[in-house]
């Protein structure tokens, strides 16, 4: 059961995936104790919604990838612990959202399997990793420019891709996770989506997203297998990936299946501290 | 400046951009405002106001405007197609 959340939906009133956001939240406010938050109301009446949201745990329901409930929650400053996507949602279930706004058989259908989902997996509990320690002691060069320091690992055992994602790779398995460049550009980062266990994960796919009040980053896979365990600690601490992206802030490790082949697409630190230098001096000049 | 290798291979050669369906965007701009790259050009005046100008600077594997865009009008190339397509050319390369 999905209880003792504060509900903040995007209430969009002129969109299908908008109506099916506030749809959600009543249904979910009505069979347990969950109190929802009105995005409209909490413009005036902020204290109401700051102690709502300070005693509960927060369920952000964003209609579209607008993600301005989460936007919102950014904005107050409110900790969200678990968000989902109306037409992410739609989309993994194969539901066709169209523009009417009373809800149909599809919208109804759709609410409902949202509910169970959100059920079952509250009921589960996410399997997490067991172990959290550092494969390796990382070893940093740093670059700075302005304010900004950046460490990049120059063991041999990390490798990069040039979309700023690192693996390191221990026999045959890989932490993966996202560099300094990335968590210097997002700035204060609130969300972490996990990886589901056991996916496959094709070389250069999508594993798990993290989300700044600033902006959205999917992790890039630099390496291909399954996901055999994820973070669970960023999943309430996503700051951590600030603090340091590599030793506390990893996304995941993934079983590797082709990592010769993957290797060939890969860069070592040497090839990555150049171009990450560039990439910075071309956004600060 | 923009990248001009991708891996070692021409950026020219790597088809990597994202396509818009007009049926959908509404040009809300989001997609411009968030990508630095300068992919898209905004044609205030013209009928079609946005297009995607510099194909080539867009980053090969990147979609993060495809996760921004509300109506969900930007689509990007098979990501395994364009890893395999990218060995190969590699493959050819270091041959020839
Ligand atoms: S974000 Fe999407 S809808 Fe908005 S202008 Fe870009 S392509 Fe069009
Ligand atoms: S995919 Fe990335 S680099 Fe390409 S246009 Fe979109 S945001 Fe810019």
């Amino acid at each position: 059961m999905v209880e003792n959340y504060a509900i903040l939906p995007c209430n969009g009133l002129d969109k299908c995936a908008g109506v099916i956001s506030r749809e959600l939240a009543i249904r979910l406010c009505e069979n347990a104790k969950n109190e929802i938050i009105c995005p409209v109301y909490y413009r005036v009446a902020e204290a109401k919604y700051n102690k709502i949201a300070g005693g509960h745990s927060l369920l952000v329901i964003d209609g579209c990838q607008t993600r301005c409930a989460s936007k919102l929650a950014a904005e107050k400053n409110l900790k969200i612990s678990q968000k989902l996507t109306i037409t992410e949602e739609a989309k993994n279930h194969n539901i066709e959202l169209k523009s009417n706004l009373r809800l149909l058989e599809n919208e109804n259908a759709l609410i409902e399997i949202i509910l169970s989902d959100l059920n079952n997996a509250q009921d589960q509990g996410r399997r997490s990793s067991v172990e959290t320690s550092s494969l390796i002691n990382f070893e940093y060069e740093t670059y700075q420019n302005s304010k900004f320091i950046f460490r990049v690992p120059k063991n041999p055992e990390v490798y990069f891709n040039e979309n700023d994602c690192w693996a390191c790779v221990v026999g045959n398995r890989a932490r993966i996770g996202v560099t300094d460049f990335v968590q210097q550009n997002l700035s204060d980062i609130l969300y972490f989506t996990p990886p589901e266990i056991d996916a496959e994960i094709d070389q250069f796919g999508e594993v798990g997203e993290i989300e700044s009040s600033k902006s959205v980053f999917e992790l890039i896979s630099p390496v291909s297998g399954k996901v055999i365990s994820i973070n669970e600690t960023l999943v309430q601490k996503p700051e951590l990936i600030n603090e340091n992206p590599y030793e506390l802030g990893w996304f995941a490790e993934i079983g590797l299946t082709d990592f010769e082949s993957d290797k060939e697409l890969l860069i070592g630190f040497d090839k990555y501290f150049e171009i990450m230098k560039t990439k910075v001096e071309e956004i600060n000049g | 400046m923009s990248e001009t290798t991708f891996m070692g291979v021409e950026r020219d050669k790597i088809d990597w951009k994202p396509a818009i369906d007009y049926t959908k965007c509404d040009y809300c701009m989001e997609c411009v405002k968030f990508c630095s790259h300068k992919v898209f050009e905004v044609r205030e005046t013209e009928d079609i106001k946005l297009i995607v100008r510099n194909p080539n600077n867009c980053v090969v594997f990147c979609r993060a405007c495809s996760k921004i865009c509300g109506p969900d009008a930007l689509s990007f190339p098979d990501k395994n197609a364009t890893s395999q397509r990218i060995r190969e050319i590699r493959k050819e390369e270091s041959n020839g």
